[in-house]
């Protein structure tokens, strides 16, 4: 194995391959506080992607109600378990990583899903065991709150599920970092299914081959933001390219976010893969369950999200979310506007901060007629 | 060169000592016949000697085979000059012959090096510049030449679904267009790589340099049949005899086994070393 840096575990690991960061890394940062679980970006990915046969059950883009929900069935549970949680001193990882921990003879530590793990795609949805007037009817680990976490691969910096192929049927292009499964290539030996610890490579029996989510690189290849973020209901979802910390440029809506601000967070760090989803984390759960799933910044993002009304270039930038269908990788606020602008510096789009509100009176005197909020 | 004098000594004695059939043999002997046989219980197989092969843990790559499983593959072979066809035949009570995430079927290889070589390749794959041609034989494959269909049911019998895109009342069936949806939604089958589906035969011919190199060998034309009994897989391989292969020449053979039920799958097998390959005319 060799020596990598992942300067999300403030500590250099060991990973199967020598450190190779693509030119630019696809990232994405998901505001979960917005996502309201109506599954459209569920649906937008299945019509585009996966209505095949084989896809029957897959879900690249999924969205499960924490902490119950989990697709496949436990998936996060089962290598917390095995890495007894993962052990942060300040910002420093001191806990082992999948490849660290991988068993004798394997490339990383892993587990198998079979068919019946995916078949509750949102075990718990919408369970909430706090405010029932006569107290609750059972004693649960997390009572009273629960949260929406929507789930993309993470086009991972270091890809377990590359790693994991014996053929070096995966690989990750180096124009964008987006990680892809060669079709030619793959004889479905599903090893990479064993070492994602997110679950989000998927074995297709009819074809006999992994399929996962691609990014939608036809579509970010023309500058154009991916399906599961264009149809977001919920506006909660961002797209963009990450640079590594020591490069950060304010001026990238992702830098800003993860590296200046530090609101938004890798989910489960710990498991060593340098994954390039950064989510803003739900604000009323308790941070000893946040802090396990995003790291040890949750605290400080949480401060940081609830002080945007103070901070009008955090909060102009917030507004940009969804708001136009193309990769915005610049941005800039001019009082109480923003604007998502494209590499050389034109305008794709132009947000107020605060949009003009309209009062229509309940009566309306030119058809003379009482106004009803029906459809 | 010593170790060629020492297996053709082996040979003679083994030759010396089989005048009834079948015979065990240290090696695997080809006997010359007219006709190859192409299922498991053909009467041909009887004459045939039978070649116990221990099988070892694949531990050369990760992930390696952390816990043996099949013990030994019983190997009979025989040959009319131009084909050569193996019979193997190993215990397992159950078939896994239905592929799904996390279930893997059942399949057994067989492999030989491309050249006639005194000093073989590398046991395990080959090496880079030194091909090793393996016929490769699976459960699944076998159930689809057996006429399962080719369809999410035969998987999952209770599945229901709504709607495929190819299936559109708009699209004819077997048109241009139609044909091209259904492409649209299976990458594999799209760029030629037909891990699954339906098929003529249960094999597929490959080409390895080293773990990791597999290839696909178009137009090597191998077959095969697999049987499922009491005794467990039966299985019957048969490809082009290797070159320059005679009575009076030998070269080397290697077998492999997948046992789907403990999830064994591309490197994750039960393999043997090289064995010698012989061929002898019939009595
Ligand atoms: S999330 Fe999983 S499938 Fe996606 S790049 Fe990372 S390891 Fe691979
Ligand atoms: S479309 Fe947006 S709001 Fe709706 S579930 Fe998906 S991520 Fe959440």
């Amino acid at each position: 194995m060799a020596r990598v840096m992942n300067w999300q575990l403030g500590r250099e690991m060991s990973y199967w391959y020598p450190e190779s960061r693509p030119n630019k890394q696809f990232a994405a940062v998901f505001d979960t506080n917005k996502c309201i679980a109506c599954q459209t970006c569920t649906l937008a990915c299945k019509t585009t992607w996966t209505s095949g046969r084989g896809q029957e059950y897959m879900l690249w883009n999924n969205v499960e109600s924490k902490p119950y929900g989990f697709y496949p069935l436990a998936w996060d549970l089962k290598l917390l378990e095995s890495l007894e949680g993962g052990k942060w001193t300040g910002r420093k990882y001191e806990g082992q990583t999948i490849f660290e921990q991988a068993p004798a003879g394997e490339r990383v530590l892993g587990w198998r899903p079979e068919s019946q793990d995916y078949a509750y795609p949102n075990v718990g949805e919408d369970d909430c065991t706090g405010q029932i007037d006569g107290g609750a009817s059972m004693a649960m680990p997390h009572m009273n709150w629960f949260f929406y976490l929507a789930r993309i691969c993470n086009h991972c910096t270091y890809p377990a599920c590359l790693a994991s192929c014996p053929r070096g049927s995966i690989y990750k292009r180096p124009e964008d970092g987006i990680v892809l499964v060669d079709q030619g290539r793959c004889r479905g030996y599903q090893e990479c299914v064993k070492g994602c610890p997110y679950k989000k490579i998927f074995f297709n029996p009819m074809t006999g081959t992994s399929e996962k989510c691609i990014a939608c690189f036809p579509k970010v290849e023309q500058g154009i933001q991916p399906q599961c973020f264009v149809n977001c209901i919920g506006k909660i979802r961002l797209a963009g390219w990450i640079s590594k910390p020591e490069n950060a440029k304010p001026e990238n809506p992702i830098d800003y976010l993860v590296h200046v601000k530090k609101i938004a967070l890798p989910l489960f760090p710990q498991f060593g893969l340098e994954p390039n989803v950064y989510y803003i984390p739900p604000v009323h759960v308790p941070t000893s369950f946040t802090r396990q799933m995003f790291g040890p910044g949750v605290d400080d993002a949480i401060k940081a999200y609830r002080n945007a009304k103070n901070d009008p270039d955090l909060a102009s930038l917030l507004c940009l979310f969804g708001s136009s269908e193309m990769v915005m990788p610049r941005w800039k606020r001019q009082g109480d506007t923003v604007s998502g602008l494209d590499e050389k510096g034109n305008t794709l789009v132009k947000v107020p901060m605060n949009e003009p509100v309209h009062v229509r009176a309940a009566y309306d005197k030119l058809y003379q007629i009482s106004r009803t909020n029906c459809p | 060169m010593l170790r060629f004098r020492i297996l053709a000594a082996a040979l003679m004695i083994v030759a010396a000592g089989c005048s009834r059939a079948p015979q065990a043999v240290n090696e695997v002997v080809s006997l010359r016949v007219s006709k190859i046989p192409d299922t498991p219980p053909d009467a041909v197989w009887s004459n045939a000697p039978e070649h116990t092969a221990k099988l070892l843990l694949q531990d050369l790559v990760e992930p390696r085979l952390a816990k043996a499983s099949t013990p030994e593959v019983k190997v009979r072979s025989v040959t009319n000059g131009s084909e050569i066809a193996f019979r193997l035949t190993w215990p397992d009570a159950v078939v896994n012959d239905v592929p799904e995430p996390g279930r893997f079927p059942d399949g057994c290889a067989v492999q030989i090096p491309r050249v006639r070589e005194v000093d073989p390749p590398e046991p395990q794959m080959g090496q880079s510049s030194r091909p090793v041609d393996i016929t490769f034989w699976r459960a699944d494959w076998q159930a689809s030449v057996n006429g399962r269909p080719d369809n999410i049911r035969s998987i999952y019998p209770n599945a229901a679904v709504d709607h495929y895109p190819f299936e559109a009342k708009s699209l004819e069936p077997g048109s241009a267009a139609q044909r091209e949806m259904a492409t649209r939604y299976s990458p594999a089958a799209a760029s030629g790589n037909r891990r699954a589906g339906p098929r003529d035969v249960p094999v597929e011919d490959l080409v390895a340099e080293g773990p990791g190199t597999l290839s696909p060998r178009p137009g090597a034309g191998s077959r095969g049949k697999g049987e499922h009994g009491a005794a467990g897989w039966s299985v019957v391989i048969v490809r082009k005899s290797p070159q320059g292969l005679d009575v009076r020449t030998r070269t080397q053979i290697a077998f492999a086994v997948w046992e789907g039920s403990k999830q064994e799958t591309g490197a994750r097998k039960m393999r043997t070393g090289w064995i010698p390959l012989s061929v002898r005319e019939a009595k």
